[in-house]
């Protein structure tokens, strides 16, 4: 009998201890060793369900009831790999015919997993503020190129938007819903730098992603935090020996589903019918002669390839560390002519000049181009399937007959010049300085310098009157801008006893300077490309513009972290923002937090219930800001380019005025939130959840409001209007084991409740959203509902005969055949008084559900993400500007006495078209998000090939949507007075991908 | 020890402190930012250039789509017995609810007029508030402050005409003021009307130097005086302003017609106001008045809306020429000879109004016409003073007016449109009426009438339109209005 004791010791005083024990028996057989043993925790309790594998041979076996193993190795000797959930794994090496015991213990990373906080990291056990995190290997299973679309469905209290399917387009971001009536997206800071676009971003090069939630934890960023904030940290090198690694995919894109339109002889007697309803004369002779007719949006769709290459070197010594990334993207869009590719460096160093001073980067340099798919969308939805595309002589069909909507084929070749092009770099240069054992100052520079070019060149081309161009121009544009961020911050860090104690003061200050140049003229020799530059053009005519922006801010920040024994946890923060947003009177804003935590499981008393290995308790109130308006708001502009022609010889006279108004008096837009949780861990973080409530409420919320026609502004000001109330619970809950094998599911979601508390300036309601051909106002804030709550009219029904017209209330102008609205305030008649508040665009509930699993070298990664309670307006079907294409939905129209009690008699315009519940559908849906298959290579296949590691994979991405919904997709993007309109969004794409992660 | 070297030579708080005085020191300035490029309002309105910008700005406004395109033709003529919507039957339907009376307050064609009136109001509203305070040469200032009331009372002729009751705003509002508004009676807009006219007649210079022709005159502002007295029936002091005008000798009706509507015809001696357009290869004089109106198809001109009605066409006197001087038909050639206009199968009964007609530049985007709108001229001056001399029993002063009108009309064509003789009141005010239509037919004023005259509901039923008393005399308050600014709505809607 033989005991083996492992002892090492890291830097972080954590041991490292196991036995082993040994029994030499006699082999019974030849070609086999068996070897037999038992595995224990610490305190001598069994393990069950441990795996014992024998390393480079697919031999294992997993412990029993009393923690028993018994296994065959192929050799006389060999190293046992022990694993399992929650602790450190071991190698142990092993002889045949022994009897060992092992003795695993708790995995360090359980103990001390260390989470970005704003300005720093902090142990996870020692937060007190709400934090969602991610892991690179938790996202890198769903290839994307945006960032933001691969969190979907990962972090509790994060909504993400695709906004829309259009190849580079970023994904809008909401944390714990709406907070504001303006931009709602939150802060994202990448390294450190405070940005608001993130599209530079690949997937690869992130190291970890965390949503900062609650007051405590955003507090810090004072007027940027009110919508929460994402921290985006890239990937730095490790001290060892250089570590490669190639990731490449090949993917194709489609339109996950066409909205269902009629064809041509269906929208011909539509369009006959409809004509005859009005009175006028019928379009089509022989509705039945068009058959299928033209499917148009098969004409603008299309299969689109995506691919992906990113390789990266990284490593380091223990005086300095390095990575770099190289990474391609090519990706064409599910709408043709859109294109995207980009191309990014990142180097990521860090260099320890000695015991005291650090020396960083993370430079990151982008260069992106494009071209953007001519707006075929919603004519592809309306244009008149009775005309051929192009017809036999080759001329495009005119679809104008009927509808001013143009030729969606003859749109890609005459309004799909548009290439652009951008270079960006984003970057910062950083020293720490340690110094009197606990100080440390840091220093970061940070530049984000874009600069960009866009063209749009239109040929002269005729297919009708209303869709032709008699004068072919080229428009050229320049932009650039730099962003630069300087923070200086002083931490000071002290263990005594008990006491855990870190002080972080800072002063920052930022500055954005942005400015375009660009010009436009006419008559072009030629359409061809190597022509699409000015001086190709007429100088006569020319035009050209030139303009600029800028703003800064000067930050002053604090903040204190106090643990005691670990159980007692206290954070106090603040910052003090000055923005040249606003005017002189109200330049500062001030925005405090305090938090609590109780790490209950560290107490004595808790020592007994095994079943529960963490559980903490927290809490937190703060006041965070809003400031995301146009730099100029506060002022009232000369709007120039307002002249008129005079005299005889007709010269234009320059004419300008004062014809938008100013608001010196805006000041920030506040947000007080309240959040309280609990952590908890139980069987051995087997089982973990995390729950937390809040209730936020936002004051002075700043946003344009509709002012009355009569005032005669050319544009709406920007006020601070109203206070809204936001509360709701993010959770998430997760159950992870090694038994039989690795697999984890997670089920996340959080609740949103929304409710507008009072409305700036005596004011009642604020109607906006406009929708339909007359932008009739749809939506309705008001106090004590749900911001930008649909309004509109019931439809109790549709009056069937002239009886009915006698016995329900009406307008007046009604006939048989059109819908019968409720009559809300019991007057006899429908008036705009009967209209009402028809539901949220904002979900209440909004959900993921992810599961993964590893067996035998495969993985296996399944998403689910979903929301319900929201309502969609279908503005698409609402607009009609003449008599362009139907929905389906039409077909079920009244035709007389008792067709229908919902789809009026078919007219074009007219009361059926104010808004009312017949455009509003259902916005809930479960969307099976992602599924990832992956093989990786055993380890003596990859050891041949000198490799570290080799996976291959499959995924699927948007594969089914579930959802009542009759447009592209349930998730509609919006304004937040505005919210849920659909005109019509470039759809997402399901997309089909097989790849490579190979590690070296 | 090796700390202490660097500790010194990096002292921690001299390198916090420089930071905070070069933080602290600047920042005050740091965090000015005035818009670049850009004037504010601050330095706006303080020189006598900057009050003729303010002025023409409001000028500018006139030939935007919102106050003389498609929605204003839509509820002047399009609604009126003169013309129907036009283009293929099925395009732009509000237009076609506009044509049938079957509108809600709902209708684009509403909204659309109110915010583009009120925002030239707004712009008046500038000038006659902020330019009397500025140093500069007074002889201008003055005249450029009438200017402006000239054209605020315009946009409010316009829109107590359309909706009665409106609210009455005579300076720019502060932002505490913006839904302090009710509406006013029509009888306040029509008497606040009536003082800005008279403000301008009194200042407005008879004519201007060549480089200014286009802007408003004394004329201009007496005729529209006579129009507006007319318009309330307020006859004598209608005649006394049309008669201020035809005394004046400034005016003089064009020999030609049909040529009156052409490229030539512009800022001719019949013009009092006349809404001025340039088709510049840098856009940004045009309108796109002429594109909505024009022949659709072949030769491409436009979107053929404001089609000529059948009554329109069988209204006029036999044989008068100004029936085939304002309406275009199927196989004509057009009026510059430059092509003939092709049926277009997906139009029913197609013509169109050959008042809007211009030719089309090469290179030039029909949507920048370059057609000036006639808004007055001196043929409606002998009308009105005919029609106010018949209401004042003065016969003779009307047929003399009228049948100049006649004159002119019937060109050199012998037996045609012979004088009028009539003097019975009310057969004569018939005759006048009539005049006034074949006259004026498709200028955008046929509704106005109609609904002065107090029979536009006999008219519009004969025509089988759903006319209800009581209702269509106003059209609605749009109703994003009385949303946002919670205002009454006017009868029936």
């Amino acid at each position: 009998m033989k005991i083996i004791l492992l002892r090492t010791k890291s830097a972080y005083r954590l041991l490292l201890m196991a036995l082993v024990w040994g029994l030499s028996i006699a082999t019974t057989f030849a070609q086999t060793y068996p070897i037999k043993g038992e595995v224990q925790d610490t305190e001598g309790e069994p393990l069950i369900g441990a795996s014992v594998v024998v390393k480079n041979a697919a031999i294992g076996a997993l412990t029993d009831e009393l923690g028993r193993f018994s296994l065959n190795m192929p050799a006389q000797t060999g190293t046992l790999v022990i694993t399992y959930f929650g602790y450190k794994p071991l190698e142990i090496a092993a002889t045949a015919n022994q009897e060992i015991r092992v003795v695993m213990e708790i995995a360090p990373t359980e103990i001390e997993e260390q989470v970005i906080v704003g300005y720093g990291t902090q142990r996870k056990s020692d937060l007190t503020g709400a934090i969602s995190s991610v892991k690179a290997k938790d996202i890198a299973r769903i290839p994307s190129p945006s960032v933001g679309t691969v969190l979907q469905g990962k972090l509790s209290g994060v909504q993400v938007i695709p906004s829309s399917g259009e190849p580079g387009a970023q994904a809008v971001i909401r944390i714990r819903g709406v907070g504001t009536l303006n931009d709602a997206s939150p802060l994202f800071v990448v390294d450190g730098m405070l940005l608001n676009d993130i599209s530079f971003l690949n997937t690869n090069d992130i190291a970890s992603i965390e949503a900062l939630k609650d007051a405590s934890a955003t507090a810090i960023y004072g007027s940027r935090g009110a919508n929460g904030v994402i921290i985006i940290t890239t990937k730095k090198g490790v001290s060892g020996k250089p570590a490669f690694s190639f990731n490449a995919y090949y993917g194709m894109q489609q339109v996950t589903r066409q909205i269902a339109l009629t064809n041509g002889s269906e929208y011909a007697m539509l369009a006959n019918e409809s004509a005859t309803n009005t009175g006028i004369k019928q379009p089509f002779p022989n509705p039945d002669t068009f058959g299928i007719g033209t499917n148009w949006q098969d004409q603008i769709f299309r299969n689109a390839p995506i691919q992906n290459y990113q390789l990266s070197a990284s490593g380091g010594s223990d005086k300095m560390t390095y990575l770099i990334s190289g990474d391609y993207i090519n990706q064409s869009g599910i709408i043709k002519t859109s294109e995207y590719q980009r191309v990014s460096l990142r180097i990521n160093n860090e260099y320890k000049m000695n015991k005291f001073i650090t020396v960083g980067h993370n430079l990151s340099i982008v260069y992106n181009d494009g071209n953007n798919a001519p707006g075929v969308l919603g004519n592809a939805y309306r244009a008149d399937p009775t005309v051929v595309p192009i017809d036999s002589s080759g001329k495009y069909g005119n679809t104008t007959n009927n509808a001013p909507i143009g030729n969606p084929v003859a749109q890609f070749d005459y309004n799909a010049n548009n290439p652009r092009y951008n270079y960006r770099t984003v970057g910062n240069l950083y020293l720490d300085f340690k110094f009197l054992k606990n100080f440390n100052f840091h220093t970061s520079y940070g530049l984000d310098y874009s600069n960009g070019v866009q063209k749009t060149f239109v040929p002269v081309y005729f297919v009708s009157s209303i869709q032709q161009n008699q004068v072919s121009r080229l428009d050229v544009g320049f932009d650039r801008s730099r962003n630069w961020l300087w923070e200086n911050t002083l931490s000071y860090n002290l263990e005594k006893g008990k006491s855990r104690l870190n002080l972080l003061g800072g002063i920052t200050s930022q500055n954005y300077y942005g400015e375009s140049i660009g010009g436009g003229r006419i008559n072009y020799p030629s359409t061809d490309p190597t022509f699409y530059y000015l001086n190709a053009g007429q100088i006569e005519g020319q035009t050209n513009y030139n303009s600029a922006s800028w703003w800064s801010m000067a930050s002053y920040l604090f903040r204190a972290n106090y643990t005691f024994d670990n159980r007692f946890l206290f954070t106090v923060s603040g910052r003090a923002d000055g923005s040249s947003k606003f005017g002189k009177n109200n330049r500062y804003g001030y925005f405090p937090s305090v938090a609590a935590g109780w790490n209950v499981s560290n107490e004595k008393f808790m020592s007994g219930i095994k079943a529960i290995s963490r559980l903490k308790i927290r809490g937190s109130w703060g006041i965070i800001g809003n400031e995301k308006i146009g730099g100029n708001q506060q002022y009232a502009l000369v709007s120039p380019n307002l002249s008129a022609v005079f005299g005889a010889n007709e010269v234009l006279q320059n004419g300008s005025s004062t014809i938008a108004p100013g608001n010196p008096n805006l000041q920030w837009e506040s947000t007080s939130q309240s959040n309280a949780g609990f952590e908890i861990g139980l069987f051995n973080n087997r089982l973990q959840g995390e729950v937390d409530w809040y209730r936020r409420v936002t004051n002075d919320i700043l946003t344009t409001v509709p002012i009355p026609g009569y005032v005669g502004s050319a544009s709406d000001p920007t006020v601070n209007a109203a206070s809204v109330l936001n509360t709701g619970v993010d959770f998430k809950v997760t159950w992870q084991d090694a038994r039989p094998f690795n697999y984890h599911v997670s089920i996340l979601g959080s609740t949103v409740r929304n409710e507008v508390l009072s409305l700036g300036q005596g004011k009642e309601e604020i109607l906006a959203g406009g929708l339909g051909v007359g932008g009739l106002l749809g939506t309705r804030t008001v106090v004590g509902s749900p911001i930008g709550s649909y309004y509109g009219y019931k439809v109790a029904g549709i009056y069937q005969n002239q009886e009915d017209l006698a016995n329900f209330p009406k307008r007046g102008n009604e006939v048989p055949g059109d819908l019968r609205f409720e009559d809300i305030n019991g007057d006899g008649v429908i008036t705009a008084l009967d209209r009402t508040d028809l539901g949220s665009p904002t979900p209440n509930l909004i959900f993921g559900a992810n599961f993964g699993l590893e067996i035998k070298g495969f993985d296996l990664e399944v998403d689910f993400n979903g929301q319900r309670g929201n309502y969609i307006a279908n503005a698409k079907k609402m607009a009609r500007f003449g008599t362009p294409n139907y929905e389906v939905s039409y077909l079920n129209r009244w035709t007389g006495e008792g067709t229908s009690n919902s789809e009026p008699r078919i007219t074009d315009g007219g009361g059926n078209y104010d808004f009312s519940t017949r455009f509003l559908e259902k916005g809930d849906f479960l969307r099976l998000r992602n599924v990832s298959l992956g093989y990786t290579l055993p380890s003596n296949w990859t050891d041949v090939l000198n490799m570290g590691s080799l996976r291959i994979f499959v995924t699927g991405t948007n594969l089914v949507t579930w959802t009542q919904y009759s447009g592209y997709t349930p998730e509609i993007l919006g304004g937040v007075l505005d919210g849920g309109i659909d005109f019509g969004i470039y759809p997402i794409a399901r997309v089909y991908n097989i790849g490579v992660n190979a590690n070296f | 020890m090796k700390f202490q070297s660097i500790f010194n030579a990096l002292n921690w708080k001299v390198t916090l402190a420089v930071l905070a005085t070069f933080l602290g020191g600047c920042s005050a300035s740091f965090l000015d930012k005035p818009p670049l490029g850009l004037e504010t309002s601050a330095s706006f309105f303080k020189t006598e250039e900057q009050a003729f910008q303010a002025t023409n700005a409001v000028y500018n406004i006139l030939r935007e789509w919102s106050v003389s395109v498609f929605s204003y033709i839509g509820i002047t003529d399009i609604v009126s017995d003169d013309s129907d919507k036009g283009s293929t039957p099925t395009d732009a339907n509000f237009l076609l609810e506009v044509d049938d009376l079957t509108f809600d307050a709902g209708n684009v064609s509403f909204s659309t007029v109110w915010d583009g009136y009120y925002q030239g109001i707004n712009r008046a509203n500038l000038v006659i508030e902020n330019v009397p305070l500025i140093d500069m040469n007074v002889a201008n200032r003055n005249r450029l402050v009438a200017e402006a009331k000239f054209l605020r009372a315009y946009f409010y002729f316009n829109l107590v005409r359309w909706f009665g009751d409106i609210p009455l705003v005579d300076r720019p509002l502060q932002s505490d003021e913006y839904y302090s508004k009710q509406r006013s009676s029509a009888n306040e807009i029509y008497a606040f009307i009536e003082q800005d006219l008279k403000d301008a007649a009194a200042v407005l210079p008879v004519q201007y130097g060549s480089a200014d022709i286009g802007r408003a005159t004394k004329g201009a502002a007496q005729g529209m005086l006579a129009k507006m007295y007319m318009t309330r029936g307020r006859w004598s002091e209608a005649a006394l302003y049309a008669d201020s005008v035809i005394k004046s000798g400034k005016y003089a009706l064009y020999p030609n017609y049909a040529k009156l509507f052409t490229r030539e015809g512009e800022n001719s001696s019949e013009s009092l106001f006349e809404i001025q357009t340039a088709a510049y290869t840098t856009e940004g004089g045009g309108s796109q008045y002429n594109e909505v109106q024009g022949v659709r198809g072949e030769p491409n001109l436009g979107w053929g809306f404001n089609r000529p009605s059948d009554n329109l066409v069988s209204s006029y006197e036999a044989g008068d020429p100004r029936r085939d001087a304002t309406i275009l038909y199927v196989g004509e050639t057009l009026p510059d000879g430059s092509g003939v206009v092709l049926d277009n199968p997906q139009i029913f009964n197609e013509r169109y109004n050959q008042k809007a007609w211009v030719p089309q530049v090469v290179g030039i985007s029909n949507g920048n016409g370059q057609g000036n709108i006639r808004v007055l001229r001196y043929a409606e001056i002998l009308l009105i003073y005919a029609e106010a001399q018949n209401e004042l029993g003065q016969p003779q002063l009307a047929l003399d007016a009228v049948n100049l009108v006649r004159k002119r009309a019937r060109g050199n064509i012998p037996n045609l449109l012979r004088d009028l003789t009539v003097t019975d009141q009310t057969l004569l005010r018939e005759r006048i009426w009539r005049e006034r239509r074949s006259e004026l037919a498709l200028e955008q004023g046929r509704w106005f009438d109609l609904i002065r005259q107090g029979r536009a509901a006999s008219v519009m039923q004969a025509l089988g339109k759903n006319f209800v008393v009581g209702k269509h005399e106003l059209f609605p308050i749009p109703q994003n209005e009385v949303d946002i600014a919670v205002i009454t709505q006017n009868p029936g809607y």
